[in-house]
């Protein structure tokens, strides 16, 4: 504040030094007064550039500041939001919110304090002005705030008309973005020209929305030389014949001048600012939404440490839904004894993926209870049963970062000999050996790009490094080669051996991995027994099998 | 240390050599030659602009001089009154100017989008193969919105600032050389500044670049991976990983900041400076008689004229280096030449015929894929193509449906060299189903008609009809105008796979090459898909490339490729009694399959 004081002190200052330098100095002919004038000026004016240096730099650190708090925040927030946020978000949306809508605040930020010292300047030079002559004064300030008034207008047009552009040049982007992933699609069939069609519609809506913004532009853009020109005017012609009467001195008038320069920018960064604020708040208004969003799913009160068991699992009249009114499980009721392997069979959307997220508490049930060796999961210390969960889902992430990162996940601190027993047992260690850099060779989004069936073995070993008491395999070896597939149910045996495993498969062979299979559809539990036992007595248990025995059973008949 | 080199290395990439550059302006010249009348206009309006904004000062100085020195009321006004013309016409012209530029520009940007792009597609597949997805797509958006940028506020700007400063230097020289040369001191300085400024703000702004990059990618990992994250009670430990890059990038900020603040500082000064100058300077001078104080006054507003235009063409600068090197990228991917071209006498295909392939070899680059392969595939045949992975099996398909010429040998249809087939004729006798149903944007019906562009919406239906599937769509909540990429009716894997079957149907053609798809489809859809390509290949030549043995069991014949020879060729029958290649194949594949 004192700072700014200071700045504004200086920089109206300056002008009267000069105004002074040339009615003493030169009109006067004092040659020793000019000069003093003019050393003051340099004086004055080095003053005022550190002072407004120190200011800027200020307000920038702060603004930065602020960014940066403000993202990992959201970040470390988002991180902890329940899976049925993360369900309904998008990807896209949120990253908005962490990207542009914090840079936004971020901007405001960094204008909002210059903005208020502008402010003070234009207050200080009406007032130095109206001193000197109100006439004058109000001459030459009539037109100006129009400026302010125009950038005004200006700014919160061209918001929309911005983002329209940007709107058509990503749909544009859109077409050239599918006509290459899809080109075979398009080479295949000929349509080229089809595409080129739809690009230049797009063209043209770029087109016509870029000229919106240019004559925006062209409306404004001249106001800011014409407003201040007339006040320059105005100055000239009244304050000439004031001096003309004798009411005034030329340098006053050159100083009049000066300050009319001084104030184009306040002023059209007053009427920026007026719509960068209303963006701003909105801005401001999706981070807060999410920030005051409540992990639904959350570490309870007085959270109990996991009882000492060999993961028994047990479900008591669970009913869920992941909209209201849609229940996805309707009373289940379930019991896997421990150290045992249960397949969950059923047709899609039978509820059996579910089942398997409602153990690490990933949603909470709608009714009944959900019991981990005898204690309801939602008592439990969430980290303690997170650890105790491993589940291993049919799409895997994997991370952009070194095989041996990705696997040693739950345990960045692993050694290199878990990290390799959790990569043999999961059939993965043939394949990470021939790789560029074997355990250090980065994979993910930006690195070596493995086939579906390496990722989903990467990201068993992960789940088998946790050593989880409970063991979930949900579709895991889908995308595993049927060839290659019978080395990593040798391997996974060894890693049920002696722990709770619930298995989620449509491939009878996986299926024989359990010692029995638990029929699920409807949201019930519709048939138990030994996978021999089910074919022998269940319809519905043949049925959904069916389907995926039919190519092998045409295939032994050539 | 080693983030700034790079970043240093990635700045001198970004900029063209004279050589290039001397190029580039060739070539936009004779690009920009239709507009050439409305770019020399809009120069004119521009130049008369600024003439109008740099007879402001001389008007004051007339006004002080022979109106208030002089006493004289009646110039006083007269020349106030010139001024607020002079003002009005600069408004105008500003306006005009404006749109001119704008017409030109955004005229010019549209033909260059539209020209790229088409260039694009009559590519081959080659091509897209080699480039990456991503850069294809940034060369028809960042490259382009480089040059975007430029039209919006460069030119102008560039054309206006190069006037008003060397206006500016005639008119104070014209006034009084003397007061100019003490002036035109502070010129050099400013110019240096402005040179380092944009120097390490260019570095500073890459680095920045850089780190918002790594930012995101960290922030789209965590939120991707959310689940994964939570899974195995992670959060603690991947918020710091974020903070890590998160706090990166806030020091990069800080850099830019400090440089900023310290141009501005040294610009503001000098500005002070400069009134000093002309002041002190102008007082003396005045004293000696050599300039007046209008003179003086006129001095001190045009110095803003000077001073403005040094600054404002160093960022612009920037602006015409991204987009010199941008225009650069962009002739570089015209002057491609399209690796599968149509002969200048193209014959027509007849409607039916055999596919002979004629000792054919071929190479993506040095090494052979494919070596001397021969076989004939009869009218209404069904062939399978079996093998390893990276075989050559899907190479063999593309070369069916001239996706690339042989280096080698032939490929005929009917009789007639595919080399000498117009590319329409071909895309209608032989057409490629993809492994995965690619959909773009747009209705059902739409993708559907991407297999005959031009097809009446009867005919999309008839197609969706004969695969049996036309219910299916319909029953959808906007039929077959549904949106396929909007939220809440992305169809399934399966689905889509239909969709694509359904483009083949339209297209109906002679031949199909299909690929098969490696992973299970939903079983919701996948008896769908088993009955509509039942439909699809009925009568029909097909080529399979075949991942599932029980596909290679069902087909008329089977071939089997390996390390790009043809090394068995026969009936399922056949091979498996031969105890060859296949059989092994086979024998194996039966093993891992399960017993019911």
């Amino acid at each position: 504040m004192a700072a700014a004081l200071c700045w504004t002190g200086t920089k109206v200052t300056i002008p009267l030094l000069a105004a002074a330098a040339i009615d003493q100095g030169i009109v006067d002919d004092d040659t020793q007064a000019l000069l003093l004038y003019v050393g003051l000026m340099l004086v004055v004016g080095a003053i005022q550039a550190v002072v407004s240096g120190l200011r800027r730099y200020g307000a920038f650190r702060l603004a930065f500041h602020v960014e940066t708090d403000l993202r990992l925040r959201l970040f470390a927030h988002l991180q902890r939001l329940h899976f049925a946020f993360h369900d309904q978000a998008q990807t896209g949306q949120l990253m908005a919110r962490a990207n542009t809508d914090i840079q936004m605040v971020r901007e405001w930020l960094m204008l909002a304090p210059l903005t208020a010292a502008s402010l003070m300047i234009l207050v200080s030079i009406t007032v130095v002005m109206l001193v000197q002559s109100v006439t004058l004064a109000l001459l030459a300030l009539a037109a100006l705030p129009l400026l302010s008034v125009a950038a005004t207008r200006f700014s919160r047009r061209m918001g929309p008309i911005s983002f329209q552009l940007q709107q058509e040049l990503a749909e544009l982007s859109g077409v050239v973005e599918e006509t290459v992933s899809g080109v075979r699609v398009v080479k295949g069939f000929g349509a080229e020209q089809l595409q080129v069609q739809r690009l230049r519609a797009e063209a043209d809506a770029v087109q016509d929305r870029a000229l919106a913004a240019s004559k925006l532009r062209s409306g404004f853009l001249p106001l800011v030389d014409f407003l201040p020109a007339i006040a320059l005017v105005m100055i000239l012609w009244y304050g000439g014949h004031l001096v003309i009467d004798g009411e005034m001195q030329i340098g006053q008038l050159v100083a009049f001048n000066s300050y009319i320069l001084m104030l184009i920018w306040p002023l059209r960064m007053s009427g920026m600012m007026v719509a960068m604020s209303s963006r701003m708040s909105a801005s401001a208004g999706r981070v807060h939404e999410v920030l005051v969003t409540d992990p639904i799913v959350a570490d309870p009160p007085k959270g109990r440490s996991l009882p000492e068991g060999g993961g028994e699992v047990r479900f008591e009249g669970v009913t869920f839904g992941y909209h209201d009114g849609v229940s996805v499980l309707d009373e289940l009721d379930l019991h896997v004894r421990p150290g045992e392997a249960v397949a969950l069979v059923g047709p899609t959307a039978s509820g059996k993926s579910t089942v398997a997220r409602l153990l690490p508490r990933f949603y909470d049930v709608d009714a009944g209870r959900v019991l981990i060796d005898g204690a309801d999961v939602r008592t439990l210390k969430l980290e303690e049963l997170r650890s105790a969960v491993g589940i291993v889902f049919e799409d895997t992430f994997l991370f952009s970062d070194s095989v041996r990162a990705n696997i040693a996940f739950a345990d960045p601190d692993a050694t290199m000999e878990q990290v390799r027993r959790a990569a043999r047992l999961s059939g993965a260690a043939d394949f990470i050996d021939d790789l560029p850099d074997g355990y250090e060779t980065v994979i993910g989004e930006h690195g070596f790009s493995l086939s579906g069936g390496q990722r989903q073995r990467i990201a068993i070993a992960r789940a088998v490094l946790a050593d989880p008491r409970v063991l979930i395999l949900d579709d895991a070896t889908s995308a595993v080669d049927p060839s290659k597939e019978h080395e990593i149910r040798a391997a996974l045996r060894e890693v049920m051996a002696g722990r709770t495993t619930i298995i989620i498969a449509h491939r009878p062979a996986t299926i024989a991995l359990a010692d029995r299979v638990i029929l699920v559809d409807g949201g019930k539990v519709v048939a138990e027994g030994t996978h021999d036992e089910l074919v022998a007595t269940s319809d519905r248990y043949r049925d959904v099998l069916a389907h995926s025995g039919e190519r092998a059973a045409k295939a032994r008949r050539p | 240390m080693g983030g700034r080199a790079a970043a240093v290395r990635n700045a001198t990439e970004e900029t063209l050599d004279r050589d290039q550059a001397k190029q580039v302006l060739r070539r936009l010249g004779h690009m920009l030659r239709p507009h050439r009348k409305a770019i020399a206009l809009a120069v004119m309006v521009l130049a008369v602009q600024t003439g109008c904004l740099l007879a402001g000062p001389l008007l004051v100085r007339r006004g002080i001089d022979q109106g208030i020195k002089a006493s004289d009321g009646a110039v006083l006004n007269q020349t106030a009154l010139l001024y607020v013309a002079v003002a009005l016409l600069a408004l105008v012209l500003g306006r005009v100017s404006i749109m001119m530029v704008a017409r030109v520009g955004e005229s010019f940007l549209r033909q260059l989008r539209v020209r790229v792009f088409r260039h694009l597609t009559t590519l081959g597949l080659d091509f897209f193969e080699r480039e990456k997805t991503g850069r294809l797509v940034s060369r028809m958006t960042s490259d382009v919105d480089a040059m975007q940028e430029l039209v919006q506020m460069g030119i102008t700007g560039l054309v206006q600032n190069v006037l008003l400063f060397t206006g500016a230097l005639i008119a104070i020289l014209l006034l009084s050389w003397e007061l100019a040369l003490c002036i035109l001191v502070l010129v050099p300085p400013l110019v240096l500044g402005t040179r380092w400024f944009r120097r390490r703000a260019n570095v500073a702004y890459l680095e920045v670049r850089e780190r918002i990059g790594h930012n995101l990618a960290t922030l789209q990992e965590g939120l991707a991976g959310v689940r994964v994250v939570q899974a195995y009670g992670q959060e603690a430990a991947f918020s710091d990983r974020f903070e890590e890059t998160n706090e990166a990038l806030h020091d990069a900020n800080r850099v830019t900041s400090r440089i900023t603040v310290r141009y501005f500082v040294f610009v503001e000064y000098l500005g002070v400076v400069g009134v000093a100058v002309i002041i002190g300077m102008g007082g003396w001078f005045t004293d000696q008689g050599i300039i007046t104080v209008g003179t003086v006054a006129a001095f001190v507003l045009y110095l803003n004229n000077l001073f403005e235009p040094v600054q404002q063409l160093g960022q612009l600068y920037n602006t015409v280096q991204s987009a010199g090197a941008a225009l650069g990228k962009l002739f570089g991917l015209l002057d491609t030449v399209p690796s599968i071209d149509e002969p200048a006498e193209a014959v027509a295909l007849p409607d039916q015929g055999a596919i002979r392939i004629d000792h054919v070899s071929f190479g993506y680059g040095a090494d052979l894929v494919l070596r001397d392969v021969s076989m004939e595939i009869g009218v209404g045949e069904r062939l399978a193509l079996v093998g390893p992975t990276g075989a050559g099996k899907s190479t063999l398909a593309k070369l069916v449906a001239r996706f690339y010429d042989p280096r080698e040998g032939t490929v005929s249809f009917g009789g007639i060299d595919l080399r000498d087939a117009s590319l329409d004729a071909l895309r209608r006798r032989i057409v490629v189903v993809p492994q995965e149903g690619y959909l773009f944007h747009g209705t059902i019906r739409d993708n559907v008609r991407v297999g005959r562009p031009g097809a009446s919406d009867g005919d999309v239906e008839d197609a969706l009809q004969e695969l049996g599937i036309l219910e299916r769509f319909k029953a959808l909540p906007d039929g077959l105008d549904t949106e396929v990429r909007e939220r809440g009716s992305r169809l399934s894997a399966g689905e889509r796979q239909l969709v694509s079957l359904a483009r083949a149907a339209l297209a109906d053609p002679a031949v199909l090459i299909l690929d098969e798809a490696t992973s299970n489809l939903d079983p919701g859809t996948e008896r769908a898909v088993e009955l509509a390509l039942e439909q699809l290949t009925e009568d029909r030549t097909v080529i399979v490339v075949a991942h599932r043995l029980s596909t290679a069991a069902r087909a008329d014949r089977v071939a089997v490729v390996d390390a790009g020879r043809l090394v068995e060729l026969g009936t399922h029958d056949e091979l498996v009694s031969r105890e060859g290649r296949y059989a092994k194949l086979f024998a194996s594949w039966s093993a891992s399959s399960v017993r019911l």
